[in-house]
């Protein structure tokens, strides 16, 4: 299905934002992603359309950066870190107990998609480690246990916006620093939730 | 010219010129080094890191691609040492790991650099034990090319072919890393008038061809310089046979021609030589239709011509005879006139909608597609270049590329509207190809232009078409600027025939000449006018009404239908002799192929009849007539001799000159409804009879602006009924929004449009389902 | 030893809103700034920058005024500020991102302004969805303020910012990968010569990309003066650098610190020591492409010539502990299958090679070693980095294939029975 009025809007002023078109390339995909959980075919189209390059120029972009999905995600992506600070740290722990109780590998998206589980690499959280994102919203100094009863929390109460002091507070333990005391804000979908644009639209040279 | 620098290989010095790669500067003194990503035609990516060598720099010796690295004066360049062999062999080793050992069923196997270098460089046994990339063995990207990734070493070679030189971006890079892979879209083939190319420049069998998949062996090739034929670049080809077969047609790197590369017409349309359908036998047809000797046929041929004295004898040629042939045609015809009481009504017509005068009086303005290289504008008002002279168009393409400004007159050409400065349609030309407005008067115009050099592409963008505004814009460009221009007929030998015959009419002058009161003998060579042509209709009728029609041709169409005797004529590969190309640089064909059954090249049977007028007169061979022609040449210096142009250093051919006459009018209608225009890819003879392309010249098609199609007829569906008085065709509809309004294009080279009127209006209707879209 | 802070200091004082406007500005933000528009010299903010001498913090470590200088005379020029951030150990930019946005802000402003550049971008990993929010917001509000957009604070200098999302390539960290990457593109390293970001950039223009810690010390720089910057730390490593501590620590964190102290000190005073009162067996001064210092080599100081002399670089700030129980072939596997997943795979020995060796870890890391792997895994490495010398030479395009190759040889120079240890002590009978 071809994208909404709306979304061709928004991706036409993000456009204009960059000198030349195809430098909102990744905000347009994350767009697509947003809308469908992965990067689908007819968005390549429209997106193709909407920069003036071909299809297949697109997913080779597309392609090239593991954060747009080739196939649709659940509501809550699972990125557990295995580099080297949270490898040291135990972090094969954490994979195989998240592993376990999502019944997923890596990649895998459950049937009800509610998860999908990745194993990522460094996500700059290594003062923490273990670290997880979930929706690209970071929890810090996790244990097996603790990813356990983070993953049984979402599949019960099926937050729509993953908020990451919220579940840090309740689920991680050390962190890298002190970051983000009070912020409520978080993340609706598998993709960092982040306006490109915003209020100052009409200030820009 | 630069002052050349020296460097320092391995010891040796070199001289070379500055701003070149240490790469390049070694292959031309003799240094090969290995690679696999670069190609002299292309930018260089430094990918495969085949080409290391080592440099000194202030900071010690340092281990760099060749590919990459410019030279500078005294540079010292070691490409042997220890350092570099081990870099080598690594990289070797590297691209081995995860490529298939199946040489033994590879089609590149012995012409494979991976093959070559991994004997010559490589490490003896594989040290890795793990397991190789798996993709799916090979996978069709389009109708013509197959797609093998385990073969693949990602050079990247393709991918930067499509995007650099063809510029139709339809392969690329997927995935990252020890994953990444070629590939297409899903839904978007590789579809590309230019995708063969990748096939040859691949330097693995990832990419083949179905037409030579399995085909044979590089050592069982016999191979052969020649020139292209399908169109007038006269791009330099390689023939390769095997078992008297052609089985392959690669581009030669020509710097003044094509650079290299091919498009997929020139490099796939050669299976119908060894069609099982061509004629080898002359046939007359009475009542019924039977092989005749050679003998008989020239017998009765001549009886038809010399028993009546006032026949009128017409001769309509086409475009793909040698230059001997056409020097041979032209001697049998003015010995004829001589004998005959009628010299006027004995006219020799040229095939081709798109001749017209021409601009050949003033040789110095005549330019050479090198001056596209050198100019600072390039004009273009033609048919389309992309379909018409396809590898110009990638010239063109480089130019734009390197800062050249190119400027578009005309509704054609819309294919290469986004290269274009200034694309000067609706506003500036009416739908009737007259200006809109004074040329001095055009926005944007002048400036370009002014004491700038130009190079201006000129010739009818459609069969029915005013010259007079493109002979008005020849004038003014004259003036103003310093002009080259380039005719652009796109057929074949046009120019060698337009050099070789005396004088040419066309086809219009056929029809309006033609005099039922008398006896008429008509000889068509080469040439089916009666299909895709717009006077195909008219033709038809003049060949119906004439008294004897003699064809000479390889296959049974239209026109020789209409004929009382075929005779089985030959094709490039089968006969030896020059061509001459749009810059009129002459160029050698060879021959490589034995000829089949008992047809002759056109030139032989042109040789008995002048035997019959004269027993005296006989051609020998084609070096005698080649030699003959070389003798009416001004200059004795630089001759097209077979000698000449056969030493490697004159691949590139002799630029030389003779007066050209075209005798032809104006075919001059107003109210155009109709736009046609001539394909890449349509249904001639030997198309449908080359199988691996056969399907791509099958889709009929219209074309017009959003505005046409949703404004005036109100359709949503892209499968059209085109219907004209009894005409009734079913299309499909493509939107093309640079055409102007109520304008419709029609490809003329495919089946079923040619009975259409272009100044009437046709009526489009939705056709009920896509399944009744014919594809023949 | 104490923390000395320049860059943090803000978030400090502020845990729970220096991220905000109204404090940023309510403790001397934008004060450098107004200074410089009102000078309304260029000349001058480069030279305060020449002056510090600071060097870039992205890990190159390249000195920041001379590259300004660089900068090729064009009407179009940009500013990239690089925030991608993604070299395993490294969380220093994260911090500046989301705690102090404005100063960020604030130095690209400044930076643009002495280098006469109208727009600038943010380049952010896709990952840090948080601070990428916060640097938007802060972008929004600096426009709101009149910081950002159409003459500036009322000069006729004016400046546009984008927030631009990566999306999970650390490549893309590498200048010309990420300008690439911007441009819409695959984020491949370009070749260098031509693509010197400084004359060939950003769509193909003159560009400066520098590090979110780098350009976040200029407001500092400004307020303080190049020379009061200078007397931090120790000449060739001058100012603070925050430094990112994590492994095997009881207090790990990010600590803002003149350079020139020992690693030694460092950990102890700030990492609180080792967890459960271990010791050193390995660690990592600059991030994962560092080749490791041994638990012995604790007294090196953290400055960049130091670390490089001792054969191994400050990179990007990062220090990984790793204490005596720590299976370094597995530490070793994790590091090389980092730089496998993130080649870029343009170049051979890079793609093919880190893949290789990879396996060939695995293989090892699961009991199927075989003797002869220590010869390949160094042939391997001597492939894809000749000579296996510090810096690294490379048959690559650009540093990570040799990154992949520092934990091998990190490994194999100082803990080679670790390796040996999984090897089957025998040659198994041909099966
Ligand atoms: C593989 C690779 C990854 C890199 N990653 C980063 C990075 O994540 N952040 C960064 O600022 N610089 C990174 N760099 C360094 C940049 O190329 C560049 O030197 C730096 O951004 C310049 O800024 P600076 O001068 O302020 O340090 C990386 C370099 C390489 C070769
Ligand atoms: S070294 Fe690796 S990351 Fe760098 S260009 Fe080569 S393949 Fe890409
Ligand atoms: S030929 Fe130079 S790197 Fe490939």
């Amino acid at each position: 299905m071809s994208w909404e009025k709306e979304l061709i809007e928004k991706a036409n002023e993000i456009i204009d934002l960059y000198p030349e078109k195809r430098s909102a390339l990744a905000p347009l995909l994350y767009l697509a992603q947003e809308r469908d959980g992965y990067i689908s075919d007819e968005s390549i189209v429209e997106i193709s359309n909407l920069v003036g390059i071909t299809e297949v120029q697109v997913k080779s972009v597309a392609s090239f950066y593991s954060m747009y999905k080739e196939e649709q995600t659940g509501k809550y992506l699972l990125s557990v870190c295995k580099s080297i600070s949270c490898e040291i740290n135990d972090s094969r722990s954490v994979i195989d107990s998240v592993k376990e109780f999502t019944g997923l590998e890596n990649y895998e998206t459950d049937v009800d998609k509610v998860f999908t589980f990745e194993e990522v690499e460094c996500i700059g959280a290594c003062g923490g480690a273990p670290a997880v994102q979930i929706n690209y919203e970071t929890v810090e100094g996790l244990t097996p246990q603790k990813s356990i009863e983070l993953c049984e929390w979402l599949k019960e109460e099926k937050p729509e916006v993953v908020v990451a002091e919220e579940l840090q507070n309740m689920f991680g333990g050390v962190k890298s620093f002190d970051w983000a005391i009070n912020d409520n804000t978080g993340s609706s979908y598998s993709v960092p939730g982040f306006q490109n644009i915003g209020t100052a639209k009409e200030k820009r040279i | 010219m630069t002052d050349k620098i020296t460097i320092n290989v391995n010891g040796s010095e070199i001289s070379t010129e500055p701003d070149q790669l240490i790469i390049e500067a070694c292959e031309d003194s003799g240094i090969h080094i290995p690679r696999f990503c670069w190609h002299k035609r292309m930018d260089p990516v430094g990918m495969c890191r085949m080409c290391l060598v080592e440099i000194d720099t202030p900071r010690g010796k340092a281990l760099v691609p060749s590919c990459t690295t410019k030279v500078s004066e005294d540079l010292i360049v070691d490409t042997e040492s220890e350092v570099v062999k081990k870099a080598q062999e690594g990289v070797l080793e590297f691209l081995l790991i995860n490529h298939p050992l199946d040489c033994p069923v590879c089609d590149k196997a012995g012409e494979c650099p991976l093959q070559d270098q991994t004997m010559a460089y490589g490490p003896g046994e594989s040290r890795f034990v793990e397991d190789k990339r798996h993709f799916e063995k090979p996978i069709p990207i389009s109708e013509i090319i197959l797609l093998d990734r385990e073969r693949c070493i990602l050079c990247a070679r393709c991918t930067r072919f499509s995007d650099e030189i063809s510029g139709d971006p339809l392969i690329e890079f997927i995935q990252r890393g020890n994953k990444t892979q070629v590939n297409t879209f899903p839904d978007e083939p590789f579809r590309s008038y230019f995708s063969g190319n990748t096939v040859q420049i691949c330097p693995v069998g990832a990419l083949t061809s179905t037409s030579y998949r399995f085909k044979a062996r590089p050592w069982d090739l016999k191979k052969v310089s020649s020139t292209c034929n399908c169109c007038s670049v006269g791009c330099s080809v390689e023939l390769n046979v095997s078992q008297n077969k052609m089985l392959r047609i690669l581009g030669e790197d020509n710097d003044f021609t094509n650079q290299g590369w091919l498009s997929d017409k020139g490099r796939y349309n050669f299976e119908y030589l060894h069609s099982d359908k061509r004629i080898t036998l002359p046939l007359l047809i009475d009542s019924s239709t039977q092989e005749v000797s050679i003998n008989e046929s020239m017998d009765l041929i001549s009886n038809e011509i010399f028993s009546h004295k006032k026949s009128s004898v017409s001769f309509i040629v086409g475009p793909n005879s040698t230059n001997e042939e056409y020097f041979a045609l032209n001697n049998f015809v003015n010995d004829l006139k001589e004998k005959n009481d009628n010299s006027e009504n004995i006219n020799i017509y040229f095939s081709d909608d798109y001749l017209y005068k021409g601009f050949f009086e003033n040789q110095e303005k005549l330019g050479e597609i090198k001056d596209l290289d050198l100019a600072d504008t390039i004009i273009l008002w033609s048919q389309d270049i992309k379909d018409n002279l396809p590898t110009l168009y990638l010239r063109i393409k480089q130019a734009v590329k390197n800062g050249k400004k190119l400027l578009i007159f005309g509704h054609t050409n819309t294919a290469i509207k986004e290269l274009t400065e200034h694309y000067f349609g609706e506003e500036i030309i009416n739908k009737n190809f007259e200006f809109n407005v004074e040329i001095s008067e055009i926005p944007d115009l002048e400036e370009f232009i002014l004491d700038k050099n130009v190079v201006a592409i000129l010739g009818k963008s459609s069969p029915i078409q005013d010259v007079e505004p493109i002979t008005e814009l020849f004038q003014y460009l004259n003036e103003k600027s310093n002009l080259k221009v380039l005719n652009a007929f796109s057929k074949g030998n046009t120019f060698g025939a337009l050099q070789n015959i005396d004088c040419v009419k066309g086809l219009n002058e056929f029809v309006n000449e033609f005099d039922e009161s008398k006896r008429n003998l008509v000889f068509t060579i080469g040439a089916n006018p009666v299909n895709n042509s717009v006077l195909s209709k008219k033709i038809k009728d003049r060949l119906i009404m004439s008294d004897f029609v003699v064809a000479l041709d390889m296959f049974l169409n239209e026109t020789t239908e209409l004929a009382n005797i075929i005779l089985p004529t030959t094709s490039y590969g089968e006969k030896e002799g020059t061509v001459t190309n749009l810059e009129m640089r002459i160029l050698k064909q060879n021959k490589i192929l034995p000829v089949p059954g008992s047809a002759l090249s056109d030139w032989e049977y042109w040789s008995m009849l002048l035997n019959k007028i004269d027993n005296e007169k006989l051609f020998e061979s084609e070096i005698e007539l080649n030699s003959l022609m070389c003798d009416e040449y001004i200059d004795k210096e630089i001759l097209p001799s077979f000698e000449n142009l056969n030493k490697p250093q004159n691949l590139d051919g002799i630029l030389n000159f003779k007066p050209i006459n075209i005798e032809i009018e104006n075919i001059n209608l107003i109210n155009l409804e109709m736009l046609f225009v001539h394909r890449l890819y349509g249904d001639s003879s030997s198309q449908i009879n080359s199988p691996s392309i056969s399907m791509l010249g099958s889709e009929r098609f219209i074309e017009m602006n959003y505005a046409t199609y949703f404004g005036s007829y109100m359709l949503n569906n892209d499968v059209v009924t085109l219907t004209q008085d009894d005409v009734s065709i079913q299309v499909n509809v493509y939107i093309n929004d640079s055409l102007p309004d109520n304008l419709i294009i029609i490809p003329i080279n495919r089946r079923g449009f040619q009975n259409l009127d272009p100044q009437k209006k046709v009526e489009l209707e939705v056709a009920n389902s896509r399944e009744q879209l014919s594809v023949s | 030893m104490k923390e000395t802070l320049l860059l943090t200091k803000h978030m400090r004082e502020f845990p729970e809103n220096s991220h905000k406007i109204e404090i940023y500005e309510n403790n001397n933000g934008y004060d450098a700034l107004k200074k410089v528009l009102k000078e309304g010299n260029p000349e001058n903010v480069i030279n305060e920058i020449k002056d510090s001498n600071i060097r870039g913090r992205g890990g190159a470590g390249f000195p920041t005024g001379v590259k300004w200088g660089f900068l090729a005379e064009d009407e179009d020029r940009y500013l990239v500020i690089n925030g991608d951030e993604s070299e395993p150990g490294t969380f220093k930019d994260r911090i500046l991102l989301e705690r102090d946005p404005h100063q960020l802000i604030e130095g690209i402003i400044i930076t643009c302004f002495a280098s006469n550049i109208k727009k600038a971008f943010i380049y952010i990993r896709g990952e840090y969805a948080k601070p990428a929010r916060r640097v938007q917001d802060a972008v929004e509000q600096a426009y709101e303020k009149g910081y950002l957009g159409k003459n500036i604070l009322g000069t006729n200098f004016s400046l546009d910012v984008v927030v631009h999302l990566g999306a999970g390539a650390y490549i893309c960290g590498e200048e010309t990968a990420l300008l690439n990457s911007l441009e819409g593109k695959r984020g491949e390293p370009r070749l260098k010569p031509p693509y010197f970001p400084a004359v060939m950039g950003l769509y193909n223009k003159p560009t400066l990309v520098n590090n979110v810690e780098t350009i976040s010390s200029v407001p500092w720089i400004i307020n303080n003066s190049g020379k009061e910057y200078s007397k931090l730390g120790v000449e060739g490593s001058t100012g603070t650098r925050i430094f990112s501590l994590s492994g095997h620590i009881n207090n790990p964190g990010n600590f803002e610190i003149e350079m020139g102290k020992s690693f030694g000190e460092f950990i102890d005073t700030f990492g609180n020591g080792i967890k459960n009162d271990k010791s050193v067996k390995a660690y990592i001064p600059g991030g994962a492409s560092a080749p490791w210092f041994t638990g012995d080599q604790l007294d090196i100081k953290m400055t960049i010539d130091d670390v490089a002399n001792a054969g191994s670089m400050l990179g990007s700030g990062a220090v990984v502990v790793m204490d005596e129980d720590t299976n370094l072939v597995y530490a070793a596997k994790s590091i090389v299958s980092f730089f496998a997943h993130e080649s870029c795979g343009q170049c051979t020995p890079c793609r093919e090679g880190t893949t290789w060796l990879e396996m060939i870890l695995e293989r090892i890391a699961s009991g199927r070693g075989r003797l002869s792997d220590v010869s390949l895994l160094i042939d391997i490495c001597d492939n894809i980095s000749p000579g296996l010398s510090w810096p690294p030479k490379m048959t690559t395009i650009c540093p990570l294939g040799p990154s992949a190759v520092s934990p091998i040889t990190s490994l194999l120079d100082n803990f080679s029975d670790e390796i040996m240890n999984m090897l089957p002590t025998k040659i198994p009978i041909a099966q």
